[in-house]
């Protein structure tokens, strides 16, 4: 380690990568899908009368119309652009400006046939536009929450609805606002992790997603001085120049844990359980264990790894001291992290983790995504993790050590409200996972667990699939979404009169339950 | 269940004064704990367990500690024997000592003829013990019998006058105590007061803190019993916490201490209430001593038929009994497997049987041995003493202390071994019986859950304890110049000759070898003579050989007196240097510095470190590997943990040496290091190691090398259970002794004759004389290499004991030439680091046999559970 030191030439700062850490611009700039038809929320049909004479592309605001100059023809829509009849309240709309005729709007049966309650076409949607602009989307789509009738989607925060009493304060300069975290608030001695943002990156291995869609969360991770995590499968050499923004997992397989990758990380998690799938460990199918990916976990290609569940060398509050003290010993200077899932008495996991010494408790509730799970256990086992979030928070502030452990929440985290609103149930932060995933193309076709896997080359470890893709690319793709979620939470902090996301945790009487109508009910 | 059974359950409603509620929720989560115990021929105080309770604070918070007293002096408690004998001691805890006098109006004077009534002695203020932050209780006892009136009008309103006279009072004295708990404890939301114990012979003490506070607050240093147990209990629901909830818990005349966590709670609860039993602590542990009481004194089981209630015999095991065993077990599991606790769990229970003129001490682990349990025994001749541990370093501990008082005691017990849960073996339960003599005295036995009895095949010389003569005796002269030589001519050849005369051990004096040893010590002036008087004496104390009738405790303990006397002549940092070797230890940590040019050996004393945290000796050995050390010699452990592991990539050039009662997670992580445990290891040892070489001179624990990447690992006894689990890579492991069970689960270390990793499992031991014996079974486990996808076993079979029924997805298969050549050099430097010879390995009833005929491998096939698509 002390060699590595002497390469870079510069001080070794406690708990930081003794590596060259590469520094990623935290800039926003466009980054168009990466498939030729794009998917919008709206199609546009052209018949055989259009003459291509320009005025769509005269009217058209928002370049879905294109005709570049010296071209006889007008190019094929960009269809996913488009943001529908509501246009024409903005002024002439080229449906109706087209002196053929030639043009319809319809909603697009593709659109149509993605998503799901909690997952809606339209979050999607929103999603990708977030990452294609890096800005809040506009109002024709609903970025805010999806149709689950339950959960998140049940939780406005009061300003959103009218008529519940609600008054709202001097709004704050967004300027003003600082949405950082600090990790260490154990006061132990161990080195402070702060972070720009109030969330960071799920694990995800190296076997279950490609190589370019981990490095492109790490680089976005590095852009936006937060985390991203490794996951269970090992921690590919070319993470390391981002060593100082990588999470890495101690998870019951302990794939690909070895000393050395402990050591080089601020920040380890141990994977106790996972909210999709509590009482099961991780599993990687056959297909998707690829010689490289074998060659990481120093497994054998081609059969399925199942990670155990629970620890084999914890089965107790006091083994889960010993196995904390151990990570502790091995690199003095990181801060733990313990995920668990949210079992009926996650209360009292989570007190027993932070006596255990850890820095922060990671709740992953029932939401959470994830290719390899048995369908009876998804969405069926742990707590929904908006009951699991104020049940922890508030059991924290009864021992009167809230304030000296980081309360991180998971498991369908899906936009910057739902994560404001992970916050103001009790939380410091959130934790994402598929909506880095849908912002780097994701259709959620729930393929990844089939054959090679993701279609898109995302959750894929198959070489001709992961080429899908540009780490370039992908990277903007993940800064863009975060920057516009930052633009979010800005809006949300200053509508609430806040300077630092800090003020907004615990407080659940800025939200309000939507029953049935005429019964919201204030949280 | 008989009739009286059935009446006794029934007539309990008589004791509950409203009717049942809806089974509750536990009162707190627990999961684990530390547990220790011991029982001996003589009474011993109560600071013995006091030194091994300190030892597991760490596996306890500090919000619940208890102990248990078994087996007591009719001195001490000031009463006759005969009394001590026939009377109940009625312990109680006042919360609130203003309801004392309420309490004993209603609940003492009218049922009872008290013999004695004291108030247990404590330290004035409890702020003077350490670290104790609630008061504890005012502990009132009563020396008592029931009045022979209310008891017959007991037996006539209870239609119990089938019982026997005792049966009956016991009776009385369980429902008088559950009463009034309910009426001071359980129903109230203000806690006043309690029954902490209510047996004859037998008192319990509990408070808001460490087990070993009970001993300092109460005063019970120099009060002495024939068993001790203690608890450190590690709850983490809830801001305040009672006594009440802190082990052990009673049934009548047994104290239970508990490590573990009940799945089933519910389910158990629901089976006591279904036999009329209610609660009123609601933790894992007063369901446990339900049970045990329920099974034992009103259903009557022989003790082996509770064992089986709580961890049942299943799979190959049961196959294993004999068929009027199994005809039994199945009707005690198709009975009680509703109550059988599901999870982890270990008991350990204390008894007194006065009736039967015992007392015993038992531990019970669960059938999937999920927590960590060693039991030790040891035999001085007049002196026996058993001990039941969470962990070994805490039995070294109580040996420690016991030797340091009192000569006939040993620091290293005769025997050291694990249960194997739920098993046709041992049954996973072994017991301590504290019992007359005949000529007054008490002798101990100790039999497994089926009676067998467990023998010590030992020496008696002591080669220890010597006469102040004996010690001053110096050695000939001509042997001095002898060992001066052979440390001058170093090794191979000086090492050597210092062992082959040390096998003179079986013809020499007792204070031979003491005398012998300290010529090695005096003898080691310089780097030279250093470096092979360290290697001679490690090997005379690792390797077994023929002690003839030294007894074997003793000598190790020689050595280990000798070795340590060897390392304090290190210069320690502060002092002039001597070359070679230096010396680290807690009082001069902060003195530590790099290594001079002349100088090798870091030699860190680890008494009194931390065994865990940023203040641990692991951390001083990490920051020492920073500074430029690289060979490491720590001796004087007392289970501190975590050595070899955060030194980093590519140790290659470290070696490190372990001499004590070596911690947990030692070697975990190693990559490219030698680490040399000289003794038993601990749990979670080489997880995730990645390269290296790993000596082990003597069992290993739980969980050894879960998730390992590789390394080269030598075990010469046992492992325990489920080591090698999640292993990939190129783990190549010899174990010499056998495995719990669950071996080498969901390998995956690839093909064996391609890079891959191995293990070799030879299913040997060494008697009591250091001579190599086969194991009954080489594997006796229930399941071996289950989904494993790649690595291999090497079973040493020649019976063909190993059967398909215990792989899950493996297959065995004859032995190739291919397979030798790759085990061979294994098997050699097995050879070089313990002296078992392959060709002894090879030899079978007397006559050497082909490794083909000897060997078997068992490898993975192609599971369709684990496959891809293709392949489906």
């Amino acid at each position: 380690m002390a060699n590595a030191n002497v390469l870079e030439g510069t001080p070794h700062e406690a708990g930081r990568s003794s590596w060259p850490q590469e520094k990623v611009e935290r800039k926003v700039a466009p980054a168009p899908d990466r498939y030729r038809n794009a998917i919008g929320k709206y199609k546009i049909y052209r018949s055989a009368a259009c003459n291509s004479c320009g005025r769509c592309v005269q009217v058209c605001k928002y370049g879905v119309h294109k005709k570049p100059k010296g071209y006889a023809l007008t190019l094929r829509p960009e269809d996913h652009l488009c943001v529908g009849p509501a246009c024409s309240e903005q002024g002439e709309m080229c449906v109706a400006a087209c002196p053929q005729k030639a043009l319809k709007i319809r909603l697009n049966p593709n659109a149509d046939a993605m998503g799901d309650p909690r997952w809606t076409s339209d979050l999607i949607i929103s999603n990708w536009y977030q990452a294609e602009t890096g800005h809040t989307p506009p109002d024709y789509l609903q970025y805010r929450h999806g149709e689950s009738g339950g959960g998140f989607d049940k939780i406005r925060f009061k300003f959103e609805v009218p008529g519940t009493g609600y008054t709202p304060p001097e709004p704050v300069p967004t300027e003003a606002i600082d949405t950082g975290l600090d990790l260490n608030r154990s006061g132990d001695g161990r080195p402070q992790v702060h972070i720009d943002i109030p969330l960071y990156g799920g694990g995800m291995s190296f076997g279950s997603v490609s190589i370019y869609t981990i490095l492109a969360k790490a680089r976005s991770a590095a852009a936006w001085n937060t985390f991203s995590c490794t996951g269970e499968g090992g921690y590919p050499d070319r993470l390391m120049p981002y060593d100082d923004h990588m999470i890495t997992q101690v998870a019951t397989g302990l794939f690909g844990v070895r000393e050395d990758t402990i050591k080089r990380v601020r920040i380890v998690e141990f994977k106790y359980a996972q909210g999709a799938k509590p009482g099961l460990g991780g599993h990687l199918l056959g297909d998707k264990n690829t010689p490289e990916v074998a060659r990481m976990r120093g497994a054998v290609p081609g059969n399925a790894l199942f990670s155990p569940f629970p620890f084999h060398s914890v089965y107790s509050v006091e083994d889960h001291k010993k196995h904390l003290d151990w990570i502790k010993e091995v690199n003095p200077d990181c801060l733990v992290s313990v995920k668990v899932s949210t079992p009926t008495d996650v209360d009292m996991v989570a007190v027993g983790s932070y006596y255990a010494g850890a820095h922060i408790i990671h709740l992953d509730g029932s939401y959470g995504g994830t290719g390899a799970a048995p369908d009876i256990a998804k969405k069926n086992i742990a707590m929904p993790i908006e009951y699991g979030i104020p049940k922890v928070h508030k059991f924290l502030v009864a021992e009167g050590i809230r304030d000296k452990v980081t309360l991180i929440a998971s498991g369908g985290i899906r936009t910057a409200y739902d994560a404001m609103k992970a916050i103001a149930l009790g939380a410091d932060g959130v934790v994402i996972g598929t909506a880095e995933l849908v912002a780097v193309g994701c259709v959620r076709c729930a393929c990844c667990e089939s054959g090679r896997g993701c279609p898109r080359g995302i959750a894929s470890t198959d070489t001709e699939l992961a080429e899908l893709m540009t780490l370039d690319w992908a990277t903007q793709r993940l800064v863009n979404l975060q920057n516009a979620w930052h633009e979010q939470m800005l809006d949300i902090l200053s509508r609430l009169g806040m300077k630092s996301v800090r003020e907004l945790c615990g407080r659940s009487d800025l939200l309000c339950y939507l029953g049935t109508p005429g019964q919201t009910k204030t949280l | 269940m008989n009739d009286i059974a059935e009446r006794i359950l029934a007539t309990r409603s008589q004791v509950y004064s409203r009717p049942a509620t809806p089974t509750e929720a536990k009162a707190a989560e627990e999961g684990g704990c530390g547990v220790t115990g011991f029982a001996c021929t003589i009474p011993l105080a109560g600071r013995f367990i006091y030194e091994p309770s300190v030892q597991m604070q760490n596996r306890g918070n500090g919000k619940g500690g208890g102990i248990a007293a078994v087996g007591l002096t009719p001195e001490q408690m000031g009463v006759p024997r005969e009394v001590l004998d026939d009377a109940y001691l009625l312990q109680i805890a006042l919360l609130d000592p203003s309801c004392h006098a309420e309490l004993e109006r209603k609940f003492v004077l009218p049922d009872f003829d008290v013999v004695t009534s004291v108030r247990q002695p404590h330290v004035k203020d409890y702020r003077d013990v350490p670290g104790l932050e609630v008061c504890p209780p005012d502990v009132h006892r009563y020396v008592v019998r029931v009045k022979p009136d209310k008891l017959k009008k007991f037996a006539e309103e209870s239609g119990l006058g089938g019982l026997s006279p005792r049966e009956l009072e016991d009776e009385f004295v369980w429902r008088n105590s559950y009463r009034l708990n309910d009426e001071y404890y359980a129903s109230l939301g203000e806690k006043r007061a309690f029954v902490l114990s209510h047996g004859r012979d037998l008192l319990v003490f509990k408070l808001v803190g460490y087990a070993e506070q009970n001993v300092e607050y109460y005063q019970l240093e120099d009060f002495k019993a024939h068993a001790w147990i203690a608890h450190q209990r590690y709850p983490t629901k809830g801001r305040v916490w009672h006594p009440g909830g802190a082990h052990p818990f009673v049934g009548l005349n047994e104290a239970l201490v508990h490590n573990g966590d009940f799945a089933n709670y519910y389910s158990v609860c629901e089976y006591l209430k279904q036999r009329n039993i209610r609660q009123q602590f609601l933790t894992d542990t007063e369901v446990s001593a339900q049970l045990f009481d329920l099974w034992d004194r009103v259903y009557k089981y022989p003790l082996e038929y509770i064992i089986e209630a709580l961890a049942p015999t299943t799979e190959l095991d049961f196959d294993q009994l004999p068929p009027e065993k199994q005809a039994v077990y199945r009707q005690i599991q198709a009975t009680h497997i509703h109550a059988s606790p599901d999870g982890p769990w270990f008991f350990i229970i204390a008894r007194s049987q006065p009736d039967k003129k015992k007392i015993q001490l038992l531990g019970i682990t669960d059938t999937a041995m999920l927590r960590p349990q060693v039991f030790a025994l040891q035999d001085n001749g007049d002196v026996q003493i058993g001990l039941i541990c969470s962990e070994k370093q805490a039995i070294d501990a109580t040996l420690r202390s016991l030797a340091k008082e009192d000569m006939r005691f040993c620091p290293v017990a005769d025997r050291y071994w694990n249960a194997r849960g739920g098993s046709s073996t041992d049954g996973g339960a072994f017991v301590f019986t504290v019992g007359e003599n005949g000529d007054g005295k008490k002798k101990m036995t100790c039999t497994d859950k089926f009676g067998r009895e467990v023998k010590l095949n030992i020496g008696s010389v002591r080669c220890d304890n010597l006469s102040e003569e004996d010690e001053k005796a110096e050695a000939p002269q001509e042997l001095k110049d002898k060992v001066d030589g052979w440390l001058r001519q170093g090794a191979p050849a000086g090492v050597d000759a210092i062992f082959q005369h040390a096998q003179g051990l079986p013809d020499w004096k007792a204070g031979d070898l003491k005398r012998f040893c300290r010529l090695i010590v005096d003898g080691a002036t310089d780097a030279a003579t250093i470096a092979t008087a360290v290697e001679a004496l490690t090997l005379l104390r690792d390797r077994r050989f023929y002690y003839g009738d030294k007894r074997r405790a003793t000598v190790i303990r020689v050595f280990n007196i000798m070795l340590a006397r060897l390392f304090d002549k290190a210069p320690l940092f502060g002092g002039p240097a001597s070359g070679y070797w230096r010396r680290v230890n807690l009082a001069t940590r902060d003195l530590l510095a790099a290594p001079a040019a002349d100088e090798e050996v870091l030699v860190i004393d680890a008494e009194g470190f931390p065994p865990e945290g940023d203040g641990c000796d692991a951390v001083l050995m990490c920051k020492a590997h920073q500074l430029g050390w690289r060979r490491f010699i720590v001796y004087r452990l007392r289970g501190q943990r975590f050595h070899g592991a955060g030194l980093g990539l590519e140790t290659g050039d470290v070696r490190i040496d372990l001499y004590g009662s070596n911690g947990d997670y030692t070697a975990s992580g190693m990559d490219g290091l030698q680490l040399y445990i000289h003794g038993n290891a601990q749990d979670q040892v080489a997880q995730i190691a990645k390269s290296g070489k790993l000596a082990i001179y003597g069992d290993v624990g739980q969980t050894f090398m879960y998730g390992a990447k590789g390394g080269d690992v030598y075990v010469l006894g046992n492992a325990a259970g489920r080591p090698l689990i999640n292993a990939v890579g190129h783990p190549r492991v010899v174990i010499n002794g056998t495995c719990l069970d669950f071996l080498a689960e969901s390998f995956m270390a690839g093909d064996p004759l391609a890079g891959g990793g191995f293990v070799v499992l030879n299913g040997m031991e060494m008697d009591g004389h250091g001579r190599l014996v086969t194991q009954a079974t080489p594997y006796p486990g229930s399941n071996l290499f289950s989904l494993a996808s790649g690595g291999a076993i090497y079973v040493r079979d020649p019976k063909r004991q190993v059967t398909e029924r215990q792989l899950n997805g493996g297959v065995i298969s004859p032995l190739t030439d291919k397979d030798w050549q790759l085990i061979l050099p294994y098997l050699e430097e097995n050879e070089r680091l313990f002296g078992i010879r392959v060709q002894d390995l090879l030899t079978v009833d007397g006559a050497v046999k082909a490794p083909g005929e000897v060997y078997r491998k068992v490898s993975a096939v192609t599971l369709s559970v684990l496959a891809g698509s293709k392949k489906k």
